[in-house]
């Protein structure tokens, strides 16, 4: 293997390793994971628990459901192994996936993939991957596959690849319903002239999309029209209930809103979840440094794409491939989000965009400038690059800080279940949640005092 | 150009060095007692050490700048430091107050302008008590 190669593929180890070790040193997470450990409990097996919400609630991913059973019933009582183990093997797979999508040959190559490493990890929408678990990171499931299906569209043409690609879709989309945007990377792809997944595949996998868009937005719609969830709006959050009293319940400009700020969240990390936090502290005259390095580092990284997409002089290739997957992954995403704005609806397409990082840095470096236009560059980079690295460096401050919140939650465990009514009556499952609740307890996470005060106001954390 | 590789290159390779090779030391803190978890919002830990034997009507000492005190029992430590869950918290888990020290804490509450935990500790209030502060003394 080339040294280039190597040595980044090597930071790609470190920085997994690292992020796996933030994930192992916090615990199982309480709100919106216990309730699905409960039920793994109570289900018979995985097939029930499959069919178990399917038509129930608002959402239909019954796979998540299903994974979550069994893992639980593979673990043997190792809950916590079971479910970080799943977590820590795919923010592995997507790292790796990830790196093997840049051809490193020279050293040049070897900076741009580093400095699309760094946005990788360091770009806000990577947080909603690694900082939560329900007890299953779906958005990071999907991204996985979503990168899976990029990597089948570059291999060579056969019917096992079709075949993957299909089961990777009817995964994704059965895991959540930004699954889609495996269809819409495979065919991105094709349309950018790779040819890996076939027309016929193609064909298949949309025969599977209409038939999922029957299923989730006709069978299914009056639970789709029941979604509330709480949303930005320019310098304020709104509950549900308040988006439907000024808004309406159907399409408004609210809608175009969720969809234009989550564009934007991903190519200048503003605004955050609707919300913009960045001109909101600006108008109080009280923006933490977090904010300018999260801003500045994102609009460079966008503006330095557009040159080099501007610039560059094939229309198709790997760069023009890398452009027009993330394009139709970023509006697809975007325009998943019309209801309400989540970063980590944008999960993936935080992984393209780190992906035309890497294509955008290496066309700067590799091409001749002027010697002012080669500093103006030189200069973009070493800025850019540095807050990236300080976003990065950052992760692990807020996976420490969720640790605390987390264990701090298993402490009013059960009076708060109780107060909520949500207390099992069985006396096995009361006996299941009290385990985890002691383990989660048992382990040793950092109290905020110990840690340095800059901390909160150089790295990211929650805006809300 | 090396100059444009070196700016695109170093930047991140610290940041992913530091990221991942001193990760551990992001995870560095120190142990603490069942006042001072009870003064920093440590839920987790307060339940932790009680269920470890700590004893929640005891007196610690409290480090330098947690609160203006040397030493406190959990509960002056959770109404010094204006927590009135910590306070529910450590009522639930063993914590006891006679008339005295009721009196004490609640004057103790009042003097911080918490009126969350003022509210809290009437709820746990004897039934004798009475709200007058007059001639009570409160840690800080």
């Amino acid at each position: 293997m080339p040294a280039p190669r190597l040595t980044v593929y090597a930071c790609a180890a470190v920085l997994a390793a690292a992020v796996s070790y933030g994930l192992l040193r916090m615990p199982l997470q309480l709100h919106d994971a216990v309730e699905e450990i409960m039920a793994a409990d109570r289900s018979p097996g995985v097939w029930a628990s499959f069919t178990s919400t399917i038509g129930e609630t608002a959402y239909f991913r019954p796979l998540r459901i299903a994974e979550t059973k069994l893992l639980f019933d593979l673990s043997g009582g190792h809950y916590f192994a079971a479910y970080k183990t799943f977590h820590i093997a795919l923010l592995v797979a997507a790292f790796a996936l990830f790196v093997a999508l840049l051809p490193i040959e020279t050293w040049t190559d070897a900076a741009a993939a580093l400095f699309a490493l760094t946005v990788f990890a360091g770009l806000h929408t990577f947080l909603g991957l690694v900082r939560e678990a329900f007890p299953i990171n779906h958005f990071l499931q999907v991204a996985v596959l979503v990168l899976v299906a990029v990597h089948l569209s570059r291999a060579r043409p056969r019917t096992a690849v079709d075949v993957a690609a299909n089961i990777a879709f009817v995964l994704a989309c059965l895991t959540l319903e930004s699954g889609v945007l495996v269809w819409v990377a495979a065919v991105a792809s094709r349309l950018a002239g790779r040819r890996g997944i076939s027309d016929r595949g193609l064909v298949a996998m949309t025969a599977l999309l209409a038939a999922y868009g029957v299923v989730r937005f006709m069978v299914l719609a009056p639970h789709v029209q029941a979604m509330a969830n709480a949303s930005g709006y320019f310098f304020e959050r709104l509950e549900g209930p308040e988006i439907r009293a000024r808004f309406g319940a159907g399409l408004s400009r609210f809608s175009v809103y969720n969809v234009l700020a989550s564009i934007a969240t991903v190519l200048f990390s503003e605004p955050r979840g609707g919300v913009f936090v960045f001109f909101r502290a600006l108008s109080l005259a009280a923006v933490p440094p977090r904010m300018w390095i999260n801003i500045v580092s994102s609009t460079l990284t966008t503006l330095l794409i557009g040159v080099a997409v501007s610039r560059r002089t094939e229309r198709r290739g790997p760069f023009g491939s890398a452009v027009l997957i993330f394009a139709a992954v970023l509006v697809a995403s975007a325009a998943a989000s019309f209801a309400y704005a989540k970063d980590e609806i944008m999960s993936a397409a935080g992984v393209f965009y780190a992906l035309v990082a890497f294509w955008a840095v290496r066309e700067l470096l590799a091409r001749n400038l002027h010697r002012a236009a080669a500093a103006l560059v030189s200069v973009l980079l070493l800025v850019a690059g540095s807050g990236w690295a300080i976003r990065t460096i950052g992760v692990a401050h807020v996976l420490r800080t969720q640790a605390f919140t987390v264990r701090n939650d298993w402490a009013e465990i059960p009076e708060a279940m109780e107060k909520r009514g949500t207390w099992p009556t069985e006396p096995s499952t009361q006996q299941l949640v009290l385990r985890l609740r002691d383990g989660a307890l048992r382990m040793p996470v950092v109290n905020p005092w110990f840690i340095p005060r800059w901390a909160d106001r150089v790295f990211d954390g929650d805006y809300f | 150009m090396r100059l444009r590789v070196a700016c695109a290159a170093v930047p991140a390779l610290i940041g992913l060095v530091v990221a991942g090779a001193a990760a551990p030391l992001f995870w560095r803190g120190g142990s603490l007692n069942l006042a001072e978890a009870a003064a920093l919002r440590d839920a987790g830990e307060a339940v932790r050490l009680i269920a470890s034997g700590a004893d929640p009507n005891a007196t610690y000492p409290l480090r330098p700048g947690i609160l203006a005190a040397e030493s406190l029992t959990p509960l002056e430590a959770a109404v010094g430091a204006r927590r009135a869950e910590m306070v529910e918290l450590l009522m639930l888990h063993g914590a006891k107050v006679d008339l005295a020290g009721w009196r004490r804490l609640n004057c103790f509450a009042q003097k911080t302008g918490a009126t969350d935990v003022v509210t809290t500790l009437d709820h746990f209030a004897p039934a004798t008590a009475r709200a007058s502060c007059e001639g009570i003394s409160t840690p800080f």
